[in-house]
């Protein structure tokens, strides 16, 4: 066993005798060392106080050579029986006198050594001065026998060695019993603590004896066993209280999570049956979740957008509108757009960029977009509709103007001379004149019947495009005007033209009215020159009805005309807008809005330019078709 | 140099006497030992450092052996000195006066104004003591014995050790 695992009854003894055993050993050993020094010490000083008896003594013996009184002098050491041999030495170093007689001088040092006295193994011996006043007149010598002395010495060890047996004997027997006082509380302490580890039971107590510090040690363990005992009581109320708990809590927890489980699924569905775009991004602008109409509008997989920001997933919209919104959502701010064009894919949509906040923090911007392409085209045809019946409606504003003013024209005329031709019936000449002015005006009123009735049929036409050469369509015209150019002395200059879908009477009407008012509007021998080009692309944009998209053919009609102030340009083409009076030039003001009608008829365009005296120029827009240009006819 | 050893030899031829006899040269230590074994009363000595003075009356026997044996030599804070007188008219103040064996012309006389002067008076002659006296030296077994006449040293204001005493033969004639 080891010693710090020995009993403590063990311990106590062991420190009590280990104790009072080093006590004694140290007090018997310095005691006994004590003894040897101040022996020798008591020892010699008695020898030299002999010794200075007999030196003072023996001056007169020395002084006057007495070597007999010396021996005298040195017996009376006899009555000192350690003491085995004495001399003295005159001043000279010779041997004076001698005690014991018996003892050889053979014995004796052959001179005297120097003063002091030295310890050897049995004998304590040495010399010391003989002085008469200052005057040294020899030496004593003496040595001394110290069996006894270690006799005694020996004694001394025996008793000590009795003594400490006994004590130690004697502090066993004590300490036997003393130690039950302080170790039996400690070992009940124990046996009680043994038995609350072993057992766990907190409900036994240890036995309290006396009232000192283990006695207050007993008492604490006690209560510290008592308060144990509470305090486990009070764990398993408030464990059970807790399990109990925990069930509740859990069971709680369970059905709020399923509320949410429902919840989520909702808001999942919600958002993916969605028709809007629904995106999430985060700080980075890194895509956290997108809907499925996101998926299917943008043609995306959910895996290749989720966790990538929006320029790595459209590079194309890096410094567009949308990053500029979407930074401006993560500082917080919504933004909204009723009508945006997408920078991905063609068309337009309504966006709202909603900043995520969570305690005022924005982490994130919901993207909610409303594809709004659809609207935009209805409204756009819904635009161009209305427009359509807003100028329908000025043409039947006009066509009413035209009814009341240029229609009631003539009619007023055959009323006033069919009036005059009932008041002079007798006058033939005035009768005959009468009628012709009726006739004229009946027929101008025909003219205009025509005119209006195949500008309205034009209106209603549904007729479908065919391919049409147009340098047929112009020969025809030419051979229509044959007349005409012959009377007016005209010339007529035309490069070769190409084909196009059209409808052949429409186009031939168009280039009819055209080269008629060249022709009509003209003082001198017209010269009439037709070109045609590919439109540049730099000049579709002048046109703002033209499609991007379609390539068109520039047909230009140019004459030498009278020409036209240039703020009419757009007048002109107004039914019955006539900008010369009917006496000087015949007309209906119904041709040129003919045109403009056949040419839109064919999605296409055409402007005048001119100047007054400088003749006029006419440009035609039409649209090309794959054909190309055909090859010029035959005539 | 010359001159002191001319003086020396004239010293010498002055006193023309052979070296001490080995008996006379224990007397002149023994003269010596007693300067340290007698106590002279206060007023013998006028000072502090006054001398002390072994006086030699008449025939010298040491010749120059006492004075080697004093020389350095004191008695207390007193230095030792060596006297010889010719004759008992030479006397001058002193503390030991020895008187050899052939001076006995006008002896008792002497001895006894130096018995009164407070002077130890050592002589070898027999009749020494009878003559007034107070040591006297003799030749017993081969060794110098003293007898003492205690009364008169007394007598002298002299105090002598016991342990001289002890030594000495104090029978009186």
């Amino acid at each position: 066993m080891k010693r710090s695992d020995s009993s403590i009854q063990k311990k106590l003894m062991r420190v009590m005798l280990l104790t009072s055993g080093a006590v004694l050993f140290l007090t018997c050993t310095s005691y006994f060392v004590y003894e040897i020094v101040t022996f020798r010490q008591v020892t010699e000083a008695q020898l030299v106080i002999v010794g200075k008896m007999i030196a003072t003594n023996s001056t007169a013996a020395l002084a006057f050579d007495d070597s007999g009184e010396g021996e005298e002098i040195l017996h009376a050491l006899q009555a000192d029986p350690q003491i085995v041999a004495a001399g003295l030495y005159d001043g000279r170093g010779k041997l004076f006198s001698r005690y014991p007689d018996s003892l050889s001088y053979l014995n004796f040092p052959a001179a005297p050594r120097g003063d002091g006295y030295a310890f050897s193994r049995s004998h304590l011996e040495g010399f010391q001065p003989v002085v008469q006043g200052d005057k040294r007149l020899g030496t004593l010598y003496l040595k001394m026998e110290l069996s006894a002395v270690y006799q005694r010495l020996q004694l001394y060890g025996l008793i000590a060695f009795g003594v400490i047996g006994f004590s130690f004997l004697l502090a066993y027997t004590l300490s036997r019993e003393l130690q039950k006082v302080i170790s039996e509380p400690i070992l009940s302490l124990a046996q009680t603590a043994r038995v609350v580890s072993q057992r766990f039971d907190y409900s036994v107590r240890a036995k309290k004896i006396g009232n000192d510090e283990l006695g207050l040690l007993t008492d604490a363990f006690n209560t510290m066993l008592g308060q144990i005992e509470a305090q486990n009581q009070e764990i398993r109320t408030f464990n059970q209280s807790l399990e109990q708990k925990v069930r509740e809590r859990t069971h709680e927890l369970e059905l709020a999570n399923q509320e949410l489980k429902r919840k989520n699924e909702f808001v999942r569905t919600i958002i993916h049956s969605s028709v809007q775009i629904i995106a999430v991004l985060d700080q980075q602008m890194r895509y956290t979740a997108i809907n499925k109409s996101f998926e299917q509008l943008y043609r995306v997989d959910r895996q290749q957008v989720v966790g990538r920001s929006l320029t790595e997933v459209f590079p194309q919209t890096k410094d567009t509108q949308v990053e500029r919104d979407i930074r401006e959502a993560l500082r917080g701010n919504p933004v909204h757009h009723a009508v945006a064009r997408s920078a991905v894919i063609p068309g337009y949509f309504e966006t709202h960029f909603i900043p995520l906040k969570e305690k005022e923090d924005v982490y994130g911007v919901l993207l909610v977009s409303h594809d709004i392409t659809r609207i935009i085209e209805v409204n756009d045809q819904l635009k161009k509709a209305n427009q359509e019946l807003i100028r329908s409606n000025q043409d039947l504003g006009q066509f009413a103007y035209v009814a009341s003013h240029d229609l009631q024209e003539p009619l007023r005329k055959i009323q006033v001379f069919a009036e005059l031709l009932r008041h002079k019936r007798h006058d033939e000449t005035e009768t005959q004149r009468y009628l012709e002015k009726v006739h004229a005006a009946s027929g101008r009123m025909t003219t205009l019947i025509q005119d209006v009735l195949s500008y309205s049929r034009l209106a209603r036409t549904e007729e479908s495009l065919v391919e049409t050469n147009l340098n047929a369509i112009l020969d025809q015209v030419k051979s229509d005007f044959d007349l005409l150019i012959q009377q007016k002395g005209a010339t007529i200059i035309c490069s070769n033209l190409p084909v196009v879908k059209g409808i052949p009477a429409q186009l031939g009407q168009l280039f009819a009215n055209l080269i008629s008012n060249a022709l009509k509007f003209n003082r001198q021998n017209p010269l009439i020159r037709i070109t045609v080009r590919e439109l540049p692309e730099s000049s579709r944009a002048l046109y703002e009805s033209l499609s991007q998209a379609q390539a068109y053919w520039e047909i230009q009609v140019i004459d030498n005309g009278i020409g036209f102030e240039s703020q009419y340009s757009q007048q002109i083409f107004t039914i019955f807008q006539r900008l010369n009076n009917q006496q000087t030039y015949s007309g209906t003001g119904i041709g040129l809005a003919l045109c403009r009608k056949i040419v839109e008829n064919h999605q296409g365009v055409i402007v005048a330019s001119s100047e007054p005296g400088k003749g006029a120029t006419f440009t035609v827009v039409l649209p090309q078709c794959i054909a190309g240009i055909a090859a010029p006819s035959s005539e | 140099m010359w001159v002191a050893c001319l003086l020396l030899l004239a010293a010498v031829g002055l006193h023309a006497q052979p070296a001490p006899s080995l008996e006379d040269r224990v007397k002149a230590v023994f003269l010596f030992n007693f300067t340290q074994f007698v106590a002279w009363p206060e007023q013998a000595f006028p000072a502090a450092e006054a001398p002390l003075v072994i006086g030699v009356l008449g025939e010298n026997p040491f010749g120059t052996y006492l004075r080697e044996v004093v020389t350095g030599e004191t008695m207390g804070s007193h230095p030792i000195v060596v006297e010889h007188y010719r004759e008992g008219k030479d006397l001058k103040p002193c503390h030991i006066l020895f008187v050899s064996a052939g001076n006995t012309h006008r002896l008792p006389e002497i001895l006894q104004e130096c018995q009164e002067k407070g002077i130890l008076t050592v002589g070898d002659a027999p009749a020494f003591l009878a003559m007034g006296g107070m040591i006297r030296l003799y030749r017993q077994a081969g060794k110098i014995r003293l007898q003492i006449n205690p009364e008169r040293t007394r007598a002298a204001g002299l105090t002598l050790s016991a342990k001289l005493l002890r030594l000495a033969d104090l029978s009186v004639p």
